[in-house]
Parts: structure tokens; sequence; C-alpha cells
């Protein structure tokens, strides 16, 4: 229970049914010791403010009735108040960091298991939801492993200490309170059931009306292309009118959770303070309320509502469950993505073990589309899943319209991920040479902006920088299709660029480019026509 | 000649559809009532328990009227109840139908912003709009969650101090000098806390985008062996923004630990006070009761943090959904009688590149109806930004026809525009064509004409609800060149229409579409060549 040194070298025990822990083991796991510590503290707080109503009651009574007063009763209540603060800010702390001690080692955990994936998996992710979920999925799961935790844990202990404080003046006062809860837990199951009843009738309606101010944000221009603005623009008012009334159906039935609580707690001060009236003025003799000092009757009086505080606290956390759960599945489900198809290219197989790669020079691998040109080339690379990168191709300069692209300048995304800070000479002359320099397209030389994942960029201007990289580093260079998405001159000079790293290393593209494939020293034509692939040097 | 034109804008300002039946007034008397009736209940019970104890020491017990106070006490219990359930029901109505009216107003104003019709729609991307959303709910019910709350404690505070004054005034010293340190403790935060807020949506933006940049070049990646290291230092962002998250939480929760002190301490001084002033027995029970209102008062601004959170989050929501609509320029509604155009003709017009800046030489065209032109070039040659221009989606671009001038305007209601990342509405696939005046005859021809007939039977049919998942990239492409087939506007403008569709797919469309439009001005565009029919092709 103590192993939490780090977030990340905790490793959650595997779940019961073999299975892969989930994102609520792993988070359970992580927040185990927060949330002992959280609960610890919010009972030390409970039990001090039950402390306070207790010597504010003794003292209150003593003054009005004007009995003797020891000089403890008076620092005691401010003192208890004081400390009861202190250990709910403390608790409250406590609860912050583990929630983000939690959420930050789902984070983690996500991290590994994504740098874990192949690159055709990782292809596989829904990248908006996956952004979306890990912005908000760990904190939910945080949210419920400890927040709905500790609140479900005081409902069983803080009432228990509040009844356990009026014991001590009166059992029957005691009784009624703990008589009092069966009958708000049966109010309790009977209107849960209720809401799920009334939610599961109401779902169909509501979740295609609850989406539909973003689907239409979300499709906006579309929208506007068909010039259906002002149709859909009062489909969308009537919708939204629609789905606040269904809420409202759904809401109106919840709310009575919270209300059964306000009742029974409110009911109990009213019964309390009636029987504890008589009793004082001696008309009825009801065991249990009769012959009480005040202080004892305000005693009672004030930890009745202490008793159904935590019910309060934990209904109001109703949602931190569902959100929670939710949240698990969601997280789960999004870092196990379905394995891409294996691609159904039997000719690639029988050829396998035939490629023989010289060290050096232009190999282009050429072939109909479809006949799996970029498979062969993930294959050498080591890019699909249970194939080992051929011999000295496990680290290259990868050249394609999706090379990555980092913020910034040109020059600082061209020189990314090179062993060493280039010469600005040869960062100058690399970007020339694939054309870079006088892009009408991207002005501004080596000081052109550039966007995260080159978003302001083409996917020709991407593949571009990825050679000038190349150009860089003595890597072997793997490209698919470098010239494809190319104006001619452009297309000339890449050629060139290839052509000439050629020289001295290792280059493999797939092409469809005639003038790339007669540049080339070997070539490796596949034809999935069912017959073995041709190499032929030239 | 004559110049056509957009029609004067008519200013239709629904924006200020005013809530006149809005259950707000209702929703805080309700609260008001809810807080009155627990405040009342928690001191008419000491101030009763007291009375009653002090006459129980005599015969005065015999003639002490239990009933009033008893049956006082049971009002306010139910009373409080019924209130607060009817406070939260009545005050999350208002919510939600100030919600209903707010995304209505808002989706108006997001349309009439021009950056809905330039390059890239960012809420096409899945997490800026979750982001967006939750921006617009942080606006939907911070009146619930900081007003509401605000404005009844305040009252009830108010209510207590005035009592405060009457029965025991000294206690006001205390009293003031707690509030207002918690005040100013609260207004710190709420400074501080803004720029933590700012920071940790900068962080988790900024890790979104990385995380999203380093998944989509995945391949290159770890071909290039980077995998491992760009992808963790992307999530750094994102472990930043947690870190700056807690640091406020745990500030914040300094000040709920100062606001729950404030009741209790409250009670006490009122208590205190009257002691000193002499107060004894008799004299001590209203001060009791005022002490216990105060006890009860407290119980409320536990919440305290909550409440400021939720103000920190408005605040920065307002701003960011202001910077979304707030450009907006005024949409010509009413539409204009359609003119049968048979040629287009540009003249000396500035291309413009996907990021708006001007390329190439000035360009000159003309286009014909029954001759489908197609735009070819380079990626990033500014196909797309052409065909906008023609829409009239951006530029200030004039073409004419025949004798006829045509602003971006008006060339925007002779057009409809086929952007190549079709979009499907959550909705039937009859409201998706965007053709509502036609039959359903006229409907499922122009889907089998796209090869969609079969996967929208499957669907349910043109009453099947349908989502962008529940289709194939290439399914929505060919239901959004559905929507123009079902056009009846004399200008059609395709984006790569053949995008996601196999060559002779496409090309077989492509043909029946062409064929069936052929009184139209049809232009599309494409980066694959000239291989795919149109009469004609310009290169840019």
């Amino acid at each position: 229970m103590t192993n939490l040194s780090g977030p990340s070298s905790s490793r959650p025990p595997p779940s019961a049914d073999g299975r892969a822990p989930g994102a609520l083991a792993a988070a359970r796991a992580l927040g185990a010791r927060g949330t002992k510590r959280a609960l610890a503290w919010q009972m030390a707080r409970s039990l001090l403010r039950l402390g306070f109503s207790g010597t504010a009651a003794v003292l209150a009574g003593r003054l009005i009735m004007g009995s003797e007063i020891a000089a403890w009763m008076v620092p005691a209540p401010p003192l208890l108040l004081v400390l009861a603060a202190l250990a709910g800010w403390v608790a409250d702390r406590i609860q912050a960091e583990t929630e983000a001690g939690v959420a930050n080692g789902l984070r983690e955990e996500a991290l590994a298991r994504l740098r874990a994936l192949p690159a055709r998996s990782v292809q596989a992710v829904p990248v908006g939801e996956l952004l979306v979920g890990l912005q908000r999925h760990p904190e939910s799961i945080a949210a419920l492993v400890v927040g709905h935790r500790v609140a479900r844990l005081m409902l069983a202990l803080g009432p228990l200490a509040a009844a356990a404080a009026i014991l001590g003046v009166s059992w029957q006062a005691a009784l009624l309170v703990l008589g009092l809860t069966p009958v708000m837990i049966i109010f309790f199951a009977f209107i849960g059931d209720a809401i799920r009843r009334r939610a599961k009738a109401q779902e169909k309606a509501l979740g295609r009306l609850a989406g539909q101010f973003a689907d239409r944000i979300r499709t906006l221009p579309t929208i506007l292309a068909h010039h259906a603005l002002g149709a859909e623009e009062a489909k969308l008012r009537i919708r939204l009118d629609a789905y606040a009334g269904e809420t409202m159906g759904v809401l109106r039935v919840a709310f009575l959770n919270a209300g059964v609580i306000d009742f029974f707690s409110s009911l109990s001060i009213a019964i309390l303070a009636v029987f504890l009236g008589l009793g004082h003025l001696g008309l009825a003799s009801i065991p249990g309320f009769s012959d009480l000092a005040l202080w004892q009757s305000l005693f009672i009086l004030m930890i009745a509502p202490e008793y159904f505080a935590p019910f309060r606290r934990y209904a109001e956390q109703y949602h931190a469950k569902a959100e929670g759960d939710a949240a698990a599945d969601a997280l789960d489900r999004l870092l196990e993505p379905a394995p891409p198809p294996a691609a159904d290219l039997p000719h690639l197989d029988r050829i396998a073990g035939t490629i023989a790669l010289p060290p050096g020079g232009l190999v282009a691998v050429s072939g109909a589309s479809g006949s799996g040109k970029s498979t062969l080339l993930r294959r050498l690379a080591g890019l699909e899943p249970g194939i080992e990168a051929a011999p000295g191709l496990a680290t290259v300069s990868w050249a394609a319209t999706d090379s990555y692209v980092p913020d910034g300048d040109l020059g600082a995304a061209i020189a990314w991920g090179t062993d060493a800070p280039p010469e600005p000479s040869r960062l100058l002359l690399a970007a020339g040479q694939v054309g870079l320099l006088d892009d009408t397209l991207l002005p501004g030389g080596l000081g052109a902006r550039v966007e995260n994942g080159g978003g302001n960029l083409s996917g020709g201007q991407r593949l571009r920088i990825a050679i000038a990289r190349a150009l860089l580093t003595d890597r072997p260079v793997i490209a698919d299709e470098p010239t494809a998405k190319l104006d001619p001159a452009t297309a000339a000079l890449v050629r060139d660029a290839l052509r000439d790293m050629a020289r001295s290393r290792l280059v493999l593209v797939a092409t469809h480019d005639g003038a790339l494939l007669r540049l080339a020293d070997m070539t490796i034509h596949l034809d999935p026509a069912d017959q073995p692939a041709r190499e032929s040097a030239s | 000649m004559t110049t056509l034109s957009a029609p004067p804008t008519e200013e239709t300002s629904e924006t200020g559809r005013p809530p006149k039946d809005s259950p707000w007034a209702a929703a805080i008397l309700l609260a008001l009532a809810a807080l009155a009736c627990g405040v009342l209940l928690a001191g008419l019970s000491a101030w009763f328990l007291g009375a009653v104890a002090i006459a129980g020491l005599s015969s005065a017990a015999l003639t002490f009227n239990v009933h009033i106070p008893a049956a006082l006490v049971r009002l306010f219990a139910i009373g409080r109840t019924a209130a607060k359930y009817g406070e939260r029901l009545v005050g999350h109505k208002a919510a939600l139908l100030d919600q209903a009216r707010r995304r209505g107003n808002l989706f108006a104003a997001m349309a009439r912003a021009p950056s809905v019709r330039r390059a890239g729609w960012q809420f096409g991307d899945q997490d800026r709009l979750a982001d967006y959303l939750d921006d617009v709910e942080d606006m939907d019910f911070a009146k619930l969650r900081v007003d509401l709350p605000l404005l009844t404690v305040g009252a009830g505070a108010l209510a207590c101090l005035v009592a405060t004054l009457l029965v025991a005034p000294l206690a006001i010293l205390p009293i003031a000098a707690l509030a207002a340190a918690i005040a100013a403790l609260a207004a710190r935060l709420a400074v501080a806390g803004q720029s933590t807020w700012d920071e940790v949506r900068r962080a988790r933006r900024e890790g979104s985008q990385r995380i999203g940049a380093a998944i989509a070049a995945a391949l290159a990646l770890q071909a290039e062996d980077a995998w491992s290291e760009r992808l963790s230092s992307a999530f750094g962002p994102l472990a930043r923004a947690e870190d700056r998250l807690l640091a406020m939480r745990r500030s914040f929760a300094a000040l709920d630990a100062v606001a729950g002190l404030f009741g209790p301490l409250a009670g006490m001084a009122v208590m205190a006070a009257a002691w000193f002033a002499g107060e004894r027995l008799d004299g001590l029970l209203v001060p009791a009761f005022l002490a216990f209102a105060w006890l009860a008062l407290g119980e409320t601004a536990l919440g305290a943090s909550k409440i400021l959170v939720a103000a920190l989050r408005r605040r920065a929501a307002a701003r960011e959904i202001a910077r979304w609509s707030g450009d907006a320029t005024a949409e010509p509604r009413p539409e204009i009688a359609s003119p049968r155009l048979t040629t287009l003709r540009l003249a000396g017009w500035q291309r413009l590149t996907p990021n708006h800046r001007p390329i190439g030489r000035p360009f000159a065209a003309t286009f014909e109806a029954g001759r489908p032109t197609l735009l070819t070039g380079p990626s990033g040659c500014g196909k797309t930004s052409l065909l906008k221009q023609i829409a009239g989606w951006i530029g200030n671009d004039i073409a004419d026809s025949r004798a006829l001038v045509l602003l971006p305007g008006a060339r925007r209601q002779l057009s409809v525009f086929c952007p190549h990342d079709a979009a499907i509405l959550a909705d039937t696939v009859r409201a998706n064509l965007f053709a509502p005046k036609a039959t359903d005859d006229a409907i499922r021809q122009a889907l089998a004409a796209m090869e969609l007939g079969a996967r929208i039977d499957e669907a349910g049919g043109l009453d099947g609800w349908i989502t962008q998942e529940s289709l194939s990239l290439g399914e929505r492409q060919r239901l959004n060149l559905a929507r123009a087939w079902l056009s009846t506007r004399p200008l059609v403008l395709l984006d790569e229409p053949t995008e996601h569709l196999d060559p002779d797919q496409g090309a077989r469309i492509l043909d029946r579409l062409f064929e069936h439009l052929r009184d139209r001005i049809v232009i599309l565009s494409s980066h694959r060549g000239t291989e795919e029919a149109g009469d004609r092709a310009i290169r840019l």
C-alpha cells in the first residue's frame, strides 16, 4: 500500500478477470494512499466539528440558563471550530493532490501505452476523441476514485459518529435519528428506480437532441454552403427547446433525491425540537426527552443536521459516478484501438526474405496503386506489427507528406531531429536544394512561419522539409511517393536531391514517377498478379 | 448593365428576444424562501428550546403556548424542503430556457462570423469543438452557479446583519471584519485564479496540438526513432496544466476553510456581545435565535470556492466565445430570385493561397453552362481558395455574366459550394440533402445516381437518422454530391469531388452528375490531374 514512489512506477495489479487492468483499477491503485489520508482528515474534521457543536451547545445552554460555566467551556468551541476548519483544509488539499496525482498517473499510463503502439495502430486511434479524452477523462476518473470514494466512505462513518454523539446524551434521540435512516433509504431506492426508468424512456429522445447544438456548430460551413441557415436555425431552436423540456422531465425526478434528504433532515429537527420542548415544559413524559438540561437538548438539535450532512454531500456527487465510469471505459477503448486489418498481400510475403538491399544507391519500388508499395516500405522500416526492420533501416530519415514538422520557423523545422544543430550555410543549402527558399507559397526563406504539425503547409511542403532534413544527416532515406504532389520543376529538384543522397547511402523510394524510376540503381517491381517481384539493376 | 449585389441587410435582431416569461424571478424568490426557512428553522428551534427550558423552571410552564412555535417549526421544516426542491427545479428550468435561447442566438451569430467561410473550420476538429462546448456550458449555467447563490447568501447575510445591529450591535465589528477578510481573500484568489486558469487553458490547448501533430506523423516519427521522445514531450503541457490546476485548488481550499468559519463565529460573536451587554436568561433568547440563524446561514457558505471557480470559468468562456462570434457581420437573409446564368466571366482576379496571401498573376477565365471546368494544380496552389472566391466566400472580386455584374454576396446566393471535407449533420437523410422542395422520387433518383440507394435503405430510408460517424468517407462524399445534384442554384462548385472514391466509381458518378447539371455552370477542383472527364481543364 505504500509503494507509491511515483505515479509511473506503481503498476496496478491485474484485475480479477485476467484482462489488462483498466484505467479504473489503475486509478484506484494510484489514489489508494491519498484517499485514505484524505478520508482520515475528513473524519478528523467531522469529529472536531461535532466537538464544536457539542461544546457550543453546552456553552449556549449554560449561558441562557445562567448556570455555572467552567473555564474550559469558553475557549473550547472557537478552538474546535478553527481546528475543524484546519482539518477540512488539509483534507481538501490532500484530496486535490491525490486527484491530480491520479490524473497525471493516468496520463502517463496513456502515454506509455501510446508509445508502445505500432504506427499502424496509432493511425487507427480516433485522434479528436483521444485529445478530448486525454484532457477530461483522467480528471473524471480521479474525481470518482478519490472525491466520490471519500464521500461514500464518509456516508458510512459520518452519520455513525453523529449518532454516537447524540447517544451520549439521549439514546432515545439517537434511536429516533437512526430510525429515520432506513425509511430514507427506502425512499432513495424507490426514487433511484423511478429515475432509471424515466431516464431510459427519455434516453433516445435526449440522446439525439443533446448533441444538436454541437453538431450544427461543427457543420456550420456545410449548412452555409447549402443555404440552409434559416431552416437549420429554426429547427435548432425548436430542438433546443424540446431538449430543455425533456431534461426538465428527468430533473423533476432526479431532484427528488436531494429533496428526500432535505425532508428528513428538516423533519428530524422539527420532531426533535417539539419533543425536547415538551420535555422541558414537563407537560409530557417522553422517555429520553424529559429531564434534560437545555445544553443537552441544544446539543441534540445541533448534532442532528450533522447526521444528515454526509448524505447531502454524497447526493451532490451523484453524477461523478456515472461520469467517472464512462470516462474509464472511454479511455480504455481509446487506448486499445482495433488493430488495422492486415493487408492481404501474398506477393509481399513471398518476397519477404528475397529482397537484398544494397548498402547505398537509389532503390525504387514500383507497381500499380494497391500493389503494396507503401506496405513494403513500412515492412522494411520495421513499422508493421511483428516485423523486424531490414538491416540498417531501424533508424532512417522518412520523407512523406505526413512527416513531422514542429512549430517555429522553416529553419527550425528543417533542423529538427538532426543530431547536432547544422551550420547555417548547410541549412540554407539544403533548403535551397528542394526549392523551399524561393517557394511563392511559403515566403520568408528560413524565417517563414511554420505551425505545429505543419498545419499551414501543404503535403508537398512537409515532404520537402523532410528531404531537406535528410540532406543534413547521413541516415538511409525512405521516401513514399516523393514527387507525386509536386509541380514539375520542384519534382525535378527533389529527384536531384534523392539522387545526390544516393551517392553516399541507401535511398529507398516508392514511386510511380517514370523520371524517378529511370534514375534508380535498382527497381523492385510489385505485381499482385501472383508473379514474383522482379528485381532489375540498371 | 445591372449590378446584382446582395439585397440590403435586414437587421434581424432576434438576439434580443427578451425572456419575458423567464422563471428567474421565481427561482430567486424560491431560493430566498428556502434560505429564510432554513435560517428561521434553526433560530426558532433554539429560541423555542430556551424559552420552554426557562418556562419549565417555574409555573409559567402551564401557561406557555407551545402550539404556535411548534407549528412554526413544522412549517419552516416543510417549507425549507419544498422551497429547496422548487429552487432547484425552477433554477434549472430558467437556466435551461436561457441555454436554449442563448445557443440558438450563438449559432446565428457564429453563422455570421466571417471565419466560418475562411479556410479550415476549427470546430470540425473534435477537440476544438469540445473546448468550445465547455465554454458555452460554463456560460449557460453561470447564473445558476454564481449569481443565484451569491444573491441568496448576500440577502441572507444582510438580513442577519440588520438583525444583529438591533439585537447585539457590538457583534457587528468582528462579523464585519471577518466578512471583509473573506471578501479580500476571495478577491485575491480571483485575480490569481484568473491568470492560472488562462494558463491551464493555454497549456491544454498546446498539449492537444502537440499530441495531435505527433500522432499525425506517427509513421515518420517511428521510422526515425523519435516517436517516444516526441510523444513524451507533447504530453508535457498537459501535466503542466494539471499542476497549475492543483495549485489553484490548493489555494482555493483555504477560502472554503475560512468561509466555513463565518457562520459559527458570527453566531458566537452575537452570544458574546449580548452576554457582555448584560443580557441574561430571557434576554438571551433572542440573541440565541440570531446566533443559530447565523449558524444555519454559514452552512450555505461552504461552497464558496465552487462559486469562485464558476465565476472564473464564466469570464474566460465569455472572452473566448466573443472571440469567435464577435467579428460577426450581418449576413443577408432574404433570398433573391435566381436568374439563369449561362456564363460566368472573371477578369483580373488576384488568386489567394490557403492562407489568403496573394499568389500568381492576375487570373481570368470564362465558364459556361454545360461545360464543366476542372481546376488542377499541385497541392497548396489555391484551388479551394479560387472556388471560394468564385462562390463569394472570400475576397471582394467582381464577376460578370453577360450584362449582369455579380458581387460576392450575389454569387453566394447563386452558387452551391460542396467543400471537400463533407460534413454530415446528425439528422435524417432528407434533412441532410438540403432540398426541402424536392419530391421523394427526385431524392431517390439523386441517391441512386450517386450509388447510395442501398446504403440509405439500410440506414432507414429517407427519414432514417444518420451521423458523421455512421457513414464511410466515400459515402459522405457521395452524399455531398447528391446535395449538388438536388441543388437548384445555377452555379455549382465542387471541391475535390472524387476524393475518397475509387477512380472508376468517381468517373461514373461525375459523368452522371455533369449530365444532370448540363444547364448549370459547374466548376470542380482536383489535384489528380486531367484524366477525370471534364470538358475543360485549367492548370493553376
